[in-house]
């Protein structure tokens, strides 16, 4: 309702100075955007008033605004915002016109009725941004992480089976991507293509994509793009929250409880906390003609949040904590090459199992702790120093079909401590410029758990990255020019035992990173982003060493200890459009990465007692990504809207001229929503199609020919009503109404299953 | 200099991380209890009573490494002799782990099965017969029964012989130790071994 009457001011406005551009023939412009001086987050709702032309404009969302028709002149711009110190500018308009960003200060908390606002720092940056909030995260609740992520246009997932998604940005995932959980990089075991990240998505009340590469603010591996699963601030007031989920699917009998509370102390004024859990249990996953074996799962999730703030200083005290039962289905677990190519012949499980919630080996047993203390101190209005500590514990157990007593112990015991540290300053002036400086210390201890009966994998190892970074930022009015430096130093050290023989390798990298970035408001409608960044990855240790049978792949993998960091070049480019009716989005972007590492098929097969294997090699090669993604609306009556979405991916191997294995392919969902109000009661209904196309760009080799093209209706309805004063949401959704039968691409078990058929699910989420 | 009172603060934090900073474990010679090495065909022949005659004699199937990189198995050629009736006993062994893996098999009989198939006893003019002839009654084929036929239509075959492993045995065909088409009936291959065989 405020944009409205933001709106409408603007209109008026523009109607008012329309009239007196038509009398005196004047076309300058007085510009601006209005943001807090401490946090960059933008101020929707200020309030600027000119007194020599009496008139007055509220910032829109972005917290911009607009004087239009000025003539030469004087002006004083007066800009007002509850809690913050007035700002009064004088300028002079001669012939040109007048763009600046206004940062307001907050003003101090002593004085009565003063909201404190939390201190969630803005993401400062000019690449394309994508969140998922509100409700169109209430409707994603029950999905992990990375399929309630499909919902961005140019996200997809890698999946392995129905309840493994990992997160694809623009085609690169896994080490390619970082996920931040409440700011601290998710340090797990991402290198592998079946191990999902450990993150429950019911702690976030945001997730943030960002599509450029952003290495220099947040360390090696953020080639392709960073999510950031945000929790909500915590209060700095008496304020007490309580969210209730509830959601049950019927494929699978999935059943997910979430439970979040939040408030505040009446004592001590800006002292809050938050605490948070969430348990899941799914049993076996139905394919429209048959139950997946031994595809259940379960998770049992926990966070606690506790913060202080004043205006002066900031501490937050966090932790979180993910347990999760992986089933593995069990036709994908196969003995050798004859057992994967005879079913991957058959297209199907050979077995014909029940529904049971059961989970058997091959199965996987993950724990993820992190705490986090962040601080902040702010210098005086101008400086803050801020320090962000993590502490990660990261243990994964990975069961196999095994004989005897082996059965009970895990093929892959591995236990991953990481340790982050984060200090660095921020400026921000009300001038033209803010920034940040800042170092990044990563220290991570890898070790097998002994007594696994296997050749590790992967070798124990320690590593150290040191990284020196500064970001600066220049913004006037719509215009926003950002700039980056990084470097970073790595040193690993390894070891393992092969049979006795004690292997160990000490291998040092370093790079230089930087980034430079424009935002500018074209028209209050339009806005442009253009983003050009390097970022570099050194390699894993998994492709550095694997040395082996990955059992249950039917495949030999050979590291290369020799492999170089991998470099890359983004370039998104997007165009934002926000109309009266319609909104539209389009990023463009490409990627040149040199030494990209992949997993090549060698052609050669592995003989032993056990059968015939694939052999593969980690390879190094130039790459170029390209692609497009888009996504717009436009309200058809007032309470009907269609929307679309879509994306498009390009990838070669430039040296070979070939395609690489697992790049997502060309997809669009469109749909309609309707809403229709009913006092205090609303209902939303909303249908959609899903149109997936065959991956024609294959790689030359694959155990597979890509699978066909899909469609897949999903309808959905939300019935959002007032309840004893709360608020409280019931929803239905059926995805896959007609229980197509379809295979995707990016799923690896498309070798031997085809995915999830219909699933009804009921969602409730209470409010109080 | 307000701000110079906060600087203990974070020296305790700078502390508190290299405290908290670890280092991994040393690495430790994992026992490979999961990897067969030998696999040996015992042949013992019966009379016609089915009482044993004459010495027994192996065939081996080795990989001294268990499944690494490298080195190929060495598998010997079986030799028979025509018309005769042999028990075949198969002996599983880590060799690396010096483990006798049979007794194994044996202890979970429910999820493991051997198959014979390959030219040796597949087709109608298959030289090789086998009958499961376990023990325990269990159809494993740890112990079996090989009849060779009199007057084989051919000298040369090849002997498959495969370990399923977590198998559904109630799959209709199962019981059949030349099953060709194991794979139905769920389950993995443990072992997947070609003998050459001449029959003498």
């Amino acid at each position: 309702m405020k944009l409205q009457g933001a709106r409408l001011i603007l209109v008026l406005l523009l109607i008012i100075s329309g009239f007196e551009a038509l009398s005196q023939d004047c076309k300058l412009v007085i510009r601006g955007k209005v943001i807090h001086l401490e946090n960059n987050q933008n101020i929707p709702g200020a309030y600027i008033w000119i007194e020599e032309v009496k008139a007055g404009a509220v910032t829109d969302d972005s917290g911009n605004f607009i004087f239009r028709n000025l003539c030469p002149g004087d002006y004083t711009i007066k800009i007002q915002f509850l809690g913050h110190k007035d700002i009064i500018e004088e300028v002079t308009l001669s012939n040109s016109s007048f763009n600046k960003t206004f940062r307001m200060e907050e003003l101090p908390t002593e004085l009565g009725g003063v909201e404190v606002h939390g201190h969630r720092d803005a993401i400062q940056t000019t690449t394309a941004v994508n969140a998922l909030y509100g409700s169109e995260l209430l409707e994603a609740r029950g999905e992990n992480l990375g399929e309630s992520l499909k919902r961005i246009a140019g996200v997809t997932t890698f999946s392995t089976g129905n309840t493994i998604a990992k997160p694809v940005i623009h085609g690169l995932h896994s080490n390619r991507i970082m996920i931040l959980n409440n700011g601290i990089r998710l340090e797990g075991q991402q290198w592998g293509a079946e191990h999902a990240p450990e993150i429950d998505p019911f702690l976030a009340e945001e997730i943030t994509v960002i599509k450029g590469a952003e290495t220099v603010r947040f360390g090696p591996e953020a080639m392709g793009g960073v999510i950031m699963v945000n929790p909500g601030e915590l209060p700095t007031e008496k304020k007490d929250k309580t969210d209730l989920y509830l959601v049950g699917g019927s494929n699978g009998r999935m059943g997910n409880l979430s439970l979040s509370h939040t408030g505040g102390s009446e004592k001590v004024k800006g002292l809050g906390y938050r605490v948070q859990g969430s348990v899941k249990r799914a049993g076996n996953v139905r394919s429209p003609e048959y139950f997946q074996g031994n595809t259940g799962m379960s998770e049992i999730n926990f966070s606690g949040a506790t913060g202080y703030s004043n205006s002066k200083l900031g501490a937050e005290l966090y932790y979180s904590y993910f347990n999760t039962e992986l089933g593995i289905l069990r036709d994908a677990h196969t003995g050798n090459l004859s057992d994967l190519e005879e079913i991957i012949a058959n297209g199907r499980p050979f077995t014909n199992p029940d529904f049971t919630y059961e989970i058997n080996n091959p199965k996987q047993v993950v724990q993820h702790h992190l705490t986090k203390l962040k601080t902040h101190y702010h210098l005086n209005s101008k400086w803050k120093a801020n320090l962000q500590y993590g502490f990660q514990l990261n243990q994964r157990q990975e069961y196999d079909r095994r004989r005897g007593d082996l059965n009970e112990r895990a093929s892959l015991d591995l236990e991953l401590f990481t340790n982050t540290l984060d200090l660095f300053v921020d400026h921000t002036h009300e001038n033209a410029l803010s920034g940040t400086w800042g170092i990044n210390i990563i220290q991570q201890a890898n070790s097998n758990v002994p007594g696994t009966g296997v050749t590790p994998l992967i070798p124990n190892y320690d590593m150290l990255n040191a990284g020196l970074y500064l970001i600066e930022k220049y913004s006037k009015g719509p215009l926003e020019l950002e700039g980056g430096l990084r470097y970073d130093y790595r040193t690993i050290s390894t070891a393992r035992f092969i049979g006795s023989e004690l292997e160990e390798a000490d291998l040092q990298y370093n790079n230089f990173t930087a980034f430079f970035g424009t935002y500018y408001q074209i028209n209050p409608n339009l806005a442009f982003r253009s983003n050009l960044g390097s970022a570099w990855r050194p390699p894993n240790v998994n492709e550095l060493f694997s040395q082996g049978l990955h059992h249950g792949a039917a495949a030999v993998e050979i590291g290369d200890a020799d492999l170089d960091s991998e470099k890359s070049l983004k370039w998104v480019n997007s165009l934002e459009f926000e109309g009266k009716k319609s909104t539209g989005e389009l990023t463009v972007y490409a990627n040149q990465i040199r030494d990209y590492i992949y997993l090549n098929p060698t052609g050669e097969t592995f003989v032993s007692l056990r059968g015939t294997f694939n052999v593969y090699e980690y390879l190094q090669a130039n790459a170029f990504f390209w692609g497009v993604d888009f996504s717009g609306s436009y309200e058809l009556t007032e309470s009907l809207q269609a929307y679309a979405k879509g994306s498009i991916i390009r990838a070669r191997n430039t040296e070979t001229d070939e395609f690489f294995p697992f790049i997502p392919s060309d997809r669009m969902d469109w749909g309609l929503s309707y809403q229709l109000d009913r006092g205090s009661k609303t209902h939303h209904f909303n249908l959609s199609n899903m149109l997936v196309a065959r991956q024609k760009r294959e790689p030359v080799f694959d155990l597979a020919p890509a699978p066909p093209g899909y469609a897949l209706f999903n309808v959905g309805y939300r019935y959002e009503l007032p309840f004893q004063g709360n608020r409280l949401n019931l929803g239905l959704q059926v995805q896959n109404i007609f229980n197509t039968e379809f295979k995707e691409y990016m799923n690896r078990f498309r070798y031997f299953t085809a995915d999830m058929g219909r699933n009804l699910l009921i969602k409730i989420n209470y409010q109080f | 200099m307000k701000n110079l009172q906060k600087l203990p603060l974070y020296f305790l934090f700078v502390g508190l991380f290299a405290f908290a900073s670890c280092d991994s474990e040393d690495p430790v010679i994992e026992n490979e209890g999961e990897v067969i090495t030998d696999v040996t065909l015992a042949f013992t022949e019966l009379d016609g009573a089915g009482n044993p005659v004459g010495l027994t004699f192996t065939f081996t199937a080795a990989d001294p490494e268990g499944i690494e990189v490298g080195g190929a198995p060495t598998i010997e050629t079986v030799e028979l002799e025509a018309g005769k009736t042999y028990q075949l006993d198969i002996e599983v062994f880590n060799s690396i782990e010096n483990e006798d893996i049979t007794e194994e098999i044996i202890e979970e009989a429910d999820e493991h099965q051997f198959y014979f198939i390959g030219s040796a006893f597949v087709g109608g003019a298959a030289p090789l017969s086998y009958v499961y002839d376990d023990e325990s009654g269990e159809l494993i084929g740890v112990r079996g029964i090989v009849t060779v036929d009199a007057t084989p239509s051919f000298n040369n075959a090849q002997m498959r012989v495969v370990l399923r492993h977590d198998l559904d045995k109630n799959f209709p065909g199962a019981d059949n130790p030349n099953f060709e088409n194991f794979v139905q009936a769920g389950g993995e291959s443990d072992l997947d071994i070609i003998y050459p065989l001449i029959l003498n």
